[in-house]
């Protein structure tokens, strides 16, 4: 900072041993710490209100979720519409295990991460030729897909009819009688995809994929592989988002293709989100997530009985008002005040 | 073969469908030497860049470094062995600092983020980037950006640089620090290859100089034979009147 503003007032350059500005992980890990503490400390100041305790359960899982999205969508700038396919899949595969065989949910974690990657990993690698707008109609295209297999193949899914999780509380079935424990639940999940979005992000597969999404001829001339880097930010992103899944189908104890595969409850609903918060900032979808879930949870409550479908419009007018007048969220917003308010201080 | 030719174009030809854009180019470039391209507009000079970075496929033909065919390998290959290089239309990562640009090279030999920004910084410094490491690429000058791209091939390690026409859009002053950059680098042991479409520009390097005209090798000399030779200016300034 201290050296741009020196360039801005003309003072001499100062080169040498001054140390460059690199963000570290350790900073960033900082800051997540102190994320954690603050939620902690609103999980409970707040934790004999299930109503406000479901808010922040949704809320989490979501800035988790939009955060695990924006490392390919983001970071990669690959706009995937399909990642609920990934969500999906984590979604089915603890369902069926806790369902048939009551696999514990903590257990099958494992599967649905690696099911996930998997199937990402497979449908990327064709589609990742696609580029820009083509390629986020192949991912639509994917989630569209998906719902028809979910509603065709009864005897993995339960069909259109659904799955109902068997109601047996207990930590190891990840079943609770009360809300606060989903809350922290998913908490610890968006702990631990901020710290993969910073473990990614301040690393080279991090500034990897910035290039690719800046420049592909450029990023080539560096001697990246372009198509690899894609695959592995792709297998980040989807191997979390499917983690979440399995959260979510615990959390309902029930799965749907609706559920999980719609596509303007889950797939659009990351990248919304993402892009209100600040896409490809490491915060911005956290930021996002924190003003549309309590957003759509108020406006369900207080316009839903009257006009059905007046929250999706509202959402789509505050997409359409960001894109237009904050084009990098309420992340990128912020930054620029900030550099206002540092540059009028210095004058 | 001859160690110290590190790059070789062997009778390198490239068809767009009835038009010979490049037709039976042979060159060879010692390590360590500052070879300069020029021809008109249209000679073919950007079409052999790009068979030499593998932006093209040549129709016929080959491209050995050290010894090897390297006709086949995509741009990232060659990066990876070795080719840096920079663009006639600048491509610096414009949302990324200086340094992070500069970064994005140095990760090809350099795993952690501390050894890559450190190594970064040193080719910041080297190329006269220092003071801006912590801006954005995208609001630096038309010349620093030229220099951020020469410091991201540098980054690579690479051992020869190829620069597309870094002196375009540049003014006097400008062009001159470029020089002296690139004759600096050359001077620690960089093997060079310029594609320029100024004369002024090859005549300063003072050193070996091809001369393209429609896809042909038509001169290969110092500048003073080249630019003495009277194809070369007829290519350029067209035929004498009788």
């Amino acid at each position: 900072m201290s050296k741009i503003d020196q360039q801005e007032a003309g003072a001499p350059a100062a080169p040498g041993r001054s140390s460059p500005h690199v963000t570290r992980l350790r900073t960033e890990l900082g800051r997540i710490a102190a994320i954690a503490a603050v939620f902690g400390a609103a999980i409970t100041f707040w934790q004999g209100d299930p109503f406000i305790l479901n808010i922040m359960a949704y809320t989490f899982l979501f800035g988790a979720l939009a955060s695990s999205w924006n490392i390919i969508g983001g970071f990669g700038g690959q706009f995937s519409l399909g990642h609920g396919v990934f969500f999906a899949i984590g979604g089915y595969t603890t369902a069926n295990l806790y369902f048939h065989w009551q696999i514990s949910p903590w257990l099958s974690l494992i599967p649905a991460m690696i099911l996930a990657m998997l199937v990402a990993v497979l449908v990327s690698w064709p589609t990742f030729r696609l580029k820009g707008p083509f390629f986020a109609i192949a991912t639509l295209a994917l989630n569209e897909v998906a719902l028809v297999l979910a509603n065709y193949f009864d005897t993995l899914t339960g069909g259109p009819r659904g799955m109902m999780l068997p109601f047996n509380a207990g930590l190891a079935n990840m079943v609770f009688t009360s809300r606060l424990p989903y809350a922290v639940l998913m908490l610890g999940f968006l702990i631990v995809c901020l710290v993969v979005g910073a473990m990614v992000l301040r690393s080279r597969l991090g500034y990897y994929l910035q290039a690719v999404h800046i420049d592909e001829d450029a990023a080539r001339a560096a001697g990246i592989d372009v198509l690899r880097v894609k695959l592995s930010g792709m297998a980040v992103s989807a191997a979390l988002t499917g983690i979440g899944g399995s959260l979510f189908a615990m959390y309902l104890r029930f799965v749907d293709p609706p559920t999980l595969l719609s596509i303007q409850d889950i797939g659009v609903k990351f990248l919304l989100i993402a892009l209100i918060g600040g896409v490809g900032t490491l915060y911005g979808p956290l930021a996002g997530a924190l003003l549309i879930i309590p957003l759509e949870f108020h406006l369900r409550a207080t316009l839903g009985g009257m006009l059905p479908g007046a929250n999706l419009l509202i959402l789509g007018a505050l997409l359409v008002i960001f894109s237009l007048f904050m084009r990098r969220g309420v992340v990128g917003a912020g930054q620029a005040l900030w550099a206002r308010y540092r540059r009028t201080k210095n004058e | 073969m001859n160690e110290q030719i590190i790059l070789s174009v062997q009778n390198l030809t490239m068809h767009f469908g009835g038009l010979v854009a490049v037709g039976d180019m042979s060159f060879d470039l010692q390590k360590g030497d500052l070879l300069s391209i020029i021809g008109p507009n249209g000679a073919g000079k950007t079409t052999l860049f790009n068979l030499l970075t593998g932006q093209l496929q040549p129709t016929s033909g080959e491209v050995v470094f050290r010894g090897e065919d390297i006709s086949a390998l995509a741009p990232q290959e060659r990066a990876q062995i070795g080719f840096g290089r920079t663009f006639q239309i600048s491509k610096t990562l414009t949302s990324l600092t200086a340094l992070e640009n500069a970064m994005v090279g140095a990760f090809l030999h350099r795993r952690s983020l501390a050894e890559a920004s450190e190594y970064a910084m040193e080719i910041l410094d080297m190329v006269g980037l220092a003071h801006r490491a912590d801006v954005k690429a995208g609001i630096l000058t038309l010349s620093e950006r030229r220099r951020l791209e020469i410091a991201r091939a540098l980054a690579l390690d690479c051992s020869v640089l190829l620069l597309d026409e870094v002196m375009a859009g540049l003014n006097q002053k400008e062009v001159e620090s470029v020089i002296e950059l690139v004759r600096k680098l050359h001077a620690d042991g960089l093997t060079v290859l310029v594609i320029e479409h100024n004369l002024k520009v090859v005549r300063a390097f003072e050193n070996r100089v091809i001369v393209m005209d429609f896809g042909q090798l038509i001169a290969d000399g110092t500048p003073e034979e080249v630019l003495s030779d009277p194809d070369v200016m007829e290519a350029y300034l067209g035929r004498k009147s009788a």
